[in-house]
């Protein structure tokens, strides 16, 4: 059976948990293996890699994980015990100041008031009650309502203010943590994919990426028209796919997806990431009569018999090929006139020279190619996603709190005396001490001027 | 272009703004101080019109952005952003020394400018959004602000080793700050890149996700990017809670901006990845 740990082992595993130094260390770990994980190349394949490494290196790489470092078990497991550290780390300072900021001391003893900083002393002629009121005064306008002890013939002040900035770390470190959450929930429970979808068709089904499954949507998704376009030196200018969810056979909405603006529907979000043209519908030709000289244009959609007007002839393209023997894009016709048997040829859209040697009645040129388009979405679902988000906005009021606020606590003393009153005053700041200098000065002054006026 | 000439132009002011600084703490002399803070001062505001002009005559080409878009656009506002972070850090510390340590970071960024490619191009699909402004804008805020924290440290550090070898009475040293005062400083101004830096890797994870549908995919530059995260975070913990004063944290500054550096340009030209704009 096995024996119960002794208190040493656990005390020894929790101690080291605890340690900034392994914090550290850990940091500078996870600096290192993300470094890793971009001079190695990720999840290539095999041919690629033995381009790269030789044999043995490219099977010690993979065995240790570096051909997917963050999402190797030895990246997850530092990840894991990082984590772990933080919440151990944390948890024990925050029990460690958390009596001290519960229940602040607001009588200091003598030895207490020699280790305050800004620490001054002087005598006033108002009277003890008098200075007392003003005192509470001046302090509730600077730090706030302050916490008052009565002694015979000694009055003492306590008031601080910002003490939620000492909470500032903890919430960057808890931000980490639910960054972390938001993480895993999202690779647990979410799903990354990518549908190709041609004009017109609908999809159901995504394929995952990097499995080899399909995931089913819940839902259709119908690609009604994918336009790109382009500005005058070539480089893209817009690609946006027009789509309507169909769910239970009815047309739920219609909305367009562009780079940047992703369609969100039950959770599964679609964003365009690529198109390709999956063939040609349609293309417009120019068809001129050579011996009148008189052109016109005809729209003929692939495969389709398409008359040419007040002539008894017909056309059908039966093919496009993107790159005809070296000559670019072309459609293979066939024409039919009366009392001819079929023709059969190919018109070019960037060579119009060639049909001008072809013999016939008619001669024909591309004027518009329409190409059918299909459009490649980038689909995924992430329920950690707004867990993600919230860390960041708890990190982002962590170091606001951590940086730009300080807890500051200022101690005063009033002590009766024959002609007046001592003014004790301290404080601490555990933060930007300059400026808190300043305020206990400007705490000095309102006070004196206060009791001045106050005078009649 | 008008805007490259005035680019052009800047690149010379900076150059002579350096210049001031170094005779002004070679001499001492309070009028050439107060040249060098002037010249800057209005070079400075002749960068940001030529910023704006460039703005401008993108608008005229009719493909009109903001002139955060690609490695020269990014270069010229990595030097402005310098030259304002050093601007704001003399008028509140009152003390012109400095300037000789940052400027030439300003100048070395707008003068690599000059040797890539000027050309104003439109905007393709993945750049054509709002988070451009605050992502680039954010991320290189925080990037001038250690490049500024890198050129206090090497002042640390050459100090440090002129009193090591024995006495600092005279010499060129003496009218840097103290030790003291020039860690504080280090501090400072990661303490200010630090939360910079943070927005910006979040803003360009918000952007990810908008775009790409995936707010970290472990990318190169988002790597490197949290990579001289953990650095600086290693800083600020060595430094708050271990009390790690003096030539280590130093000389971890400058660790940190070599980090800096690699995010900026290493990622581009030595890897490849999803982010080869600027």
């Amino acid at each position: 059976m096995a024996e119960k740990p002794e208190g040493g082992i656990f005390r020894s595993l929790a101690d080291s948990l605890s340690s900034l130094k392994l914090a550290i260390t850990f940091l500078i770990i996870l600096a290192v293996a993300s470094i890793s994980g971009t001079v190695i190349p990720q999840n290539l394949s095999p041919e690629e890699y033995l381009r790269i490494y030789s044999v043995s290196t490219y099977r010690i790489l993979r065995i240790l994980g570096f051909l997917d470092v963050f999402r190797s078990g030895w990246f997850i497991a530092l990840l894991s015990i990082f984590s772990l550290n933080l919440m151990v780390c944390s948890l024990k300072r925050l029990r460690a100041i958390w009596p001290f900021l519960a229940r602040p001391e607001r009588v200091l003893d003598d030895p207490k008031w020699t280790a305050l900083a800004n620490r001054r002393q002087f005598h006033v002629s108002a009277a003890l009650h008098d200075s007392s009121s003003t005192m509470e005064k001046v302090l509730s306008k600077t730090l706030g309502r302050p916490k008052r002890s009565e002694e015979s013939s000694r009055r003492h002040f306590f008031a601080e203010k910002g003490k939620l900035s000492r909470l500032g770390v903890y919430g960057v470190h808890l931000s980490i943590l639910l960054i972390l959450a938001g993480a895993l929930i999202g690779s647990l429970y979410g799903f990354r994919g990518y549908v190709n979808i041609e004009e017109g068709q609908m999809a159901d089904r995504i394929v995952l990426q990097g499995k080899r499954r399909v995931e089913p949507l819940g839902f259709a998704v119908r690609l009604n028209q994918f336009q790109v376009s382009f500005y005058p030196n070539g480089s893209p200018k817009e690609f946006k796919s027009t789509v309507s969810i169909v769910n239970g056979g009815r047309e739920v909405l219609q909305e367009a997806i562009r780079v940047n603006h992703p369609l969100t529907y039950r959770g599964i979000s679609f964003y365009q990431s690529s198109y390709g043209v999956a063939g040609v519908d349609r293309a417009v030709l120019t068809v001129k009569e050579r011996n009148s000289g008189k052109t016109l244009s005809v729209t003929s959609p692939i495969g389709e018999r398409t008359e040419i007007p007040g002539s008894g002839s017909f056309l059908i393209l039966t093919r496009f090929q993107e790159d005809f023997q070296g000559l670019g894009p072309a459609l293979q016709a066939i024409l039919f006139e009366p009392n001819r048997p079929p023709e059969n040829f190919w018109v070019f859209e960037n060579h119009p020279e060639l049909e001008e040697k072809r013999p016939g009645r008619y001669q024909f040129a591309v004027q518009e190619i329409t190409p059918r388009y299909y459009s490649g979405l980038q689909v995924t679902k992430d329920p950690g996603v707004w867990v993600v988000w919230t860390g960041c906005f708890l990190m982002m009021a962590g170091f606001f709190m951590v940086f730009f606020l300080s807890h500051r606590r200022v101690w005063v003393r009033l002590t009766g005396e024959e002609r007046g009153t001592r003014v004790e005053i301290g404080g601490l700041s555990h933060r930007n001490r300059l400026a808190f200098e300043k305020e206990v000065d400007k705490i000095e002054e309102t006070f004196k001027v206060m009791l001045s006026q106050g005078k009649p | 272009m008008i805007n490259t000439k005035l680019i052009t132009a800047v690149i010379f002011l900076y150059l002579g703004s350096f210049i001031f600084y170094v005779v002004f703490l070679a001499f001492r002399s309070e009028r050439m101080g107060k040249l060098a803070t002037y010249w800057t001062f209005f070079s400075w505001i002749g960068h940001t019109t030529a910023i704006l002009v460039r703005w401008w005559e993108s608008y005229q080409l009719g493909i009109g952005h903001v002139p955060l878009a690609n490695l020269y656009e990014s270069l010229v506002f990595f030097s402005w952003c310098i030259a304002l972070l050093y601007l704001l850090w003399e008028w509140r510390l009152k003390s012109r020394v400095l300037g000789a340590f940052a400027m030439p970071f300003a100048f070395l960024s707008i003068a690599y400018a000059a040797l890539t490619s000027d050309r104003i191009d439109p905007l393709i699909p993945a750049l054509q959004s709002n988070w451009l402004h605050a992502h680039v804008l954010t991320c290189f805020l925080a990037y001038a602000s250690f490049a500024i924290s890198c050129g206090i440290s090497v002042t640390y550090l050459w100090k440090l080793r002129k009193e090591e070898k024995g006495g600092q009475a005279e010499g060129l040293t003496a009218r840097f700050p103290s030790l003291d005062a020039l860690d504080a400083m280090i501090y400072k101004t990661i303490a200010i890149g630090f939360p910079l830096l943070t927005v910006g890797i979040v803003t360009g994870a918000a952007w990810a996700n908008y775009a790409w549908g995936s707010y970290w995919s472990w990318d190169p530059k988002e790597t490197w990017s949290l990579v001289t995260w953990f650095v600086y975070a290693l800083y600020l913990h060595a430094r708050l809670v271990r009390e790690w004063r003096g030539k280590r944290a130093a000389v971890l500054s400058i660790v940190g901006f070599a980090a800096v550096l690699f995010t900026y340009f290493g990622v581009n030209f030595l890897l490849s990845g999803l982010h080869s704009y600027a």
